[in-house]
């Protein structure tokens, strides 16, 4: 049985480019402030124009799963969550293949740092500090409610 | 195991010897200042020499973060610029949002203590707990916009860069320091100092992080304090609309500084709903709850109701359009929205009285002209022919004669920035003389007198029932006496206006709330007096910088002759102007409060006070 999985989904018009998401991110995870290791990003240029939400899909296939050397990636099948743990080497493959940035690096622990949505919190707390709702957590749509195999197809 | 990082780290750059020495601030001294601008005029204080020429290398030039800079607090984006100001001659000072102040503050360094002159062009670069002193010879001459992205493009993107563009480097004695498109230290000619100092940028890229006290709670009460914040009303309509949101008001009331000043109403067409026909995005600052940034569709940001009647009424530009492009190559180039417009506008009375004639101006200046107005910022940038001489600013009252001040928008050699008409409103008209950097609103502007409160509930903001009539000049000193308090202690904590109490609305965040979130982000514990008592400490330091540097006592705590003189011609206001009788009475009973002289000078036991604080020592650092 595969839990409907939820995801942090993001409404780039909303977003003001605040960055206190990256930064209470940091706070949480590492008691610190400091945007440069929150899970999430706001990737913002102010003279093109844009402000670009850098934070984890949770993907089906996730490519920082097969990059990662030492397999310390991994995908929770029940929940849909990717994690990743301290026997990372810092070698950025996964930040390397993240086809949205999201993998972040923290240079004094030499260690790649992810987004779990907060698994051991109540809702992930960018969600909960986001000043204009630009954030939310919500239940992915395109999940089927039944897997469509049930088991392994007879003919 | 790594020793806890202190309170406040200071560098000392010396660009003449391009030296760079740590030191910290002793708790004793941030019990006394906090932080910000608190700090910056201790330092200012403790490094200027008396005397010193603005533009030479004697000027000392400070970037302050607050003490709640960078931490979760709610809109805690900001820093302030210090020096001695080229333009009025007494203190420079100047609050900025944006993003710099947190990232120097994440790259180790709570304060940048500037002094010498660098013999080429020079930016600062701060990663990791480190300063150098870079080669800046290939961003020379670039605009604000150019020099950043130049500098995104070399470095990364992940940088944060403060520039002064061709105004500062051309030393206009009134250009400024910017972030991004449109965020600027703007006031008191920072960006000339930079220039005078050779130093085009700062460059921060903040990859150490800043210690929190207790981070669950911060979280806690930053969604607290998001939550409180945005059940107000006038923030929600600063985040819809910003600041053009006034504009329709002061019309209304017949208050808007229209062509010089010699008229106070003007079209409908720069209206926040006009305006707003321009703008694609609302943009925030750091950590901002408000978000109160334009950005317009003409490729920059703004305008914001300053810049509207600034560069719009005052030098009769009507078409929304057109003001909206005066405020972009305004910004780009790096000068003073207030004072450029102001000037500008001052310009085009000296023509129309005579000081000025087409043979010494190059051209004929009238008002709503936009294609001289437009070429004219041009020409001040770059100083040419008559630019060159505005770019001179309120000095060249010298030049024209003492009697050309009496129409030019100024006190204490600054432009007034508030583009509201202060003859009608005589709680701002106090405020704006008494402002310690000269005519500026957001020193101590008690807006809350626009809104004819009850005296039972001015009693629970001031501690004391207030006339709730705007025109008497009963009790208006107790108003300026707490809005300048609280404003001086948002501005030590690094916080922006738009969220403190008084400023646009009676429930925002007050002495209380800051208490609270210094005690969570440092561990630091003040009682509300504490706060009240820095304060006023600060803004008796500015005092005394200023009477030091330039003399300022009660003569210089006045008003333009035309707010004494004129009456208002037009709308609600009309037949308003100030009374010397009451002007003085309002200014006796502020020194009162102040605890000043009946000259407006700081007692001796205070001034003793201060000199002690400076003498105390600091510790070094090893860098």
């Amino acid at each position: 049985m595969v839990l409907k999985q939820k995801q942090i989904y993001c409404h780039p018009d909303l977003c003001i480019g605040c960055r206190i998401c990256a930064n209470a991110c940091a706070l949480a995870r590492e008691g610190e402030a400091n945007p440069r290791l929150g899970r999430i990003n706001i990737r913002q240029n102010l003279f093109e124009r844009y402000e670009y939400q850098e934070l984890c899909r949770h993907c089906d296939d996730p490519p920082c799963l097969d990059a990662c050397m030492v397999g310390c990636i991994e995908k929770d099948a029940y929940t849909g969550i990717v994690t990743n743990d301290d026997s990372c080497v810092g070698c950025w493959m996964c930040v390397m293949v993240c086809p949205y940035g999201s993998m972040r690096r923290d240079l004094i622990k030499q260690m790649a740092v992810k987004c779990d949505q907060c698994k051991d919190r109540e809702g992930p707390v960018c969600v909960d500090v986001c000043p204009t709702g630009a954030l939310v957590f919500k239940e992915r749509e395109d999940t089927p409610e039944d897997p469509f195999f049930t088991g392994p197809a007879v003919t | 195991m790594e020793e806890k990082r202190p309170l406040c780290v200071n560098a000392i750059v010396n660009l003449t010897e391009r030296t760079v020495e740590l030191t910290e601030t002793p708790e004793e001294i941030i019990r006394q200042f906090v932080g910000g601008r608190g700090l910056n005029m201790y330092y200012l204080y403790k490094y200027l020499k008396p005397q010193a020429d603005p533009l030479s290398p004697d000027n000392v030039l400070i970037l302050g973060t607050g003490i709640l800079t960078g931490t979760l607090s709610p809109n805690s984006g900001r820093h302030n610029v210090t020096c001695k100001s080229p333009e009025s001659g007494i203190i420079g000072d100047a609050n900025i949002g944006g993003f710099l102040g947190p990232e120097m503050r994440f790259a180790g360094f709570d304060r940048l203590i500037i002094l010498g002159k660098a013999d080429k062009p020079v930016y600062l670069y701060l990663e990791n707990g480190k300063i150098e002193i870079r080669d800046a010879s290939d961003y020379w001459g670039l605009l604000c916009s150019e020099t950043e992205a130049k500098f995104k493009y070399d470095l990364g993107s992940d940088i944060e860069v403060q520039s002064i563009g061709p105004a500062g480097e051309n030393l206009v004695r009134f250009a400024c320091t910017r972030y991004g498109v449109k965020n600027a230290a703007g006031r008191t000619g920072t960006g000339a100092v930079w220039g005078s100092k050779n130093l085009k940028a700062v460059v921060a890229r903040g990859t150490c992080g800043l210690p929190i006290e207790n981070p669950q709670a911060m979280i806690e009460k930053y969604i607290e304090l998001r939550d409180y914040l945005k059940e107000s009303k006038v923030i929600n309509v600063l985040g819809r609309v910003g600041t053009p949101l006034l504009y329709d008001v002061s019309n209304y009331l017949g208050a808007i500084r229209t062509h010089n000043s010699q008229q106070t109403v003007f079209f409908d067409t720069l209206n926040a709903e006009e305006v707003h026909k321009h703008v694609d995005k609302m943009l925030g600052c750091y950590g901002c709850v408000v978000h109160c940034r334009h950005r317009n569709t003409l490729g920059g940001e703004g305008p914001e109701y300053t810049t509207e009647v600034l560069l719009g009424a005052n030098i009769g530009v009507a078409d929304t359009g057109k003001m909206i492009d005066l405020n972009n190559i305004v910004n780009d180039l790096g000068l003073d929205v207030s004072s450029t417009g102001t000037y500008i506008a001052w310009a085009i009375e000296l023509f129309e009285k005579g000081y000025l004639t087409e043979e010494t101006s190059g051209r004929i200046l009238r008002f709503g002209d936009y294609n001289m107005s437009r070429q004219l910022i041009y020409d001040i940038a770059y100083r040419r022919g008559l630019g060159d001489t505005l770019a001179e600013g309120s000095r060249l009252v010298e030049k024209f004669g003492p009697e050309t001040a009496d129409f030019l928008i100024a006190i204490k050699g600054l432009p007034q920035s508030d583009p509201h008409d202060v003859r009608y409103l005589k709680g701002f008209a106090l405020g704006i003389a008494t402002s310690s950097r000269g005519a500026d609103h957001l020193r101590s502007r008690p807006t809350l007198e626009i809104l004819d409160l009850p005296p039972s509930f001015t009693t629970q903001i001031y501690g004391e029932a207030v006339d709730p009539n705007p025109t008497s000049y009963q009790s208006k000193s107790r108003v300026v006496y707490f809005s300048e308090t609280i404003y001086a202690v948002v501005d030590c904590m690094g916080i922006c206006k738009f969220i403190c109490h008084g400023f646009n609305s009676p429930r925002n965040l007050n002495y209380d709330h800051f208490r609270e979130l210094t005690r969570l982000a440092t561990g630091l514990e003040f009682s509300k007096e504490d706060l009240h008592s820095i304060g006023r400490r600060v803004i008796d330091q500015e005092r005394l910088i200023n009477y030091q540097e330039k003399g300022i006592t009660r003569k210089d705590d006045t008003l333009p002759a035309r707010y004494f003189n004129d009456p208002m011609p037009s709308a609600r206001a009309k037949g308003s102007y100030i009374s010397h009788e009451g002007f003085n009475k309002m200014l006796d009973e502020y020194y009162e409060l102040c605890g000043w002289d009946k000259d407006g000078k700081l007692l001796p036991g205070r001034i003793d006070e201060l000199n002690r604080l400076r003498d105390i020592k600091e510790h070094k650092r090893e860098g």
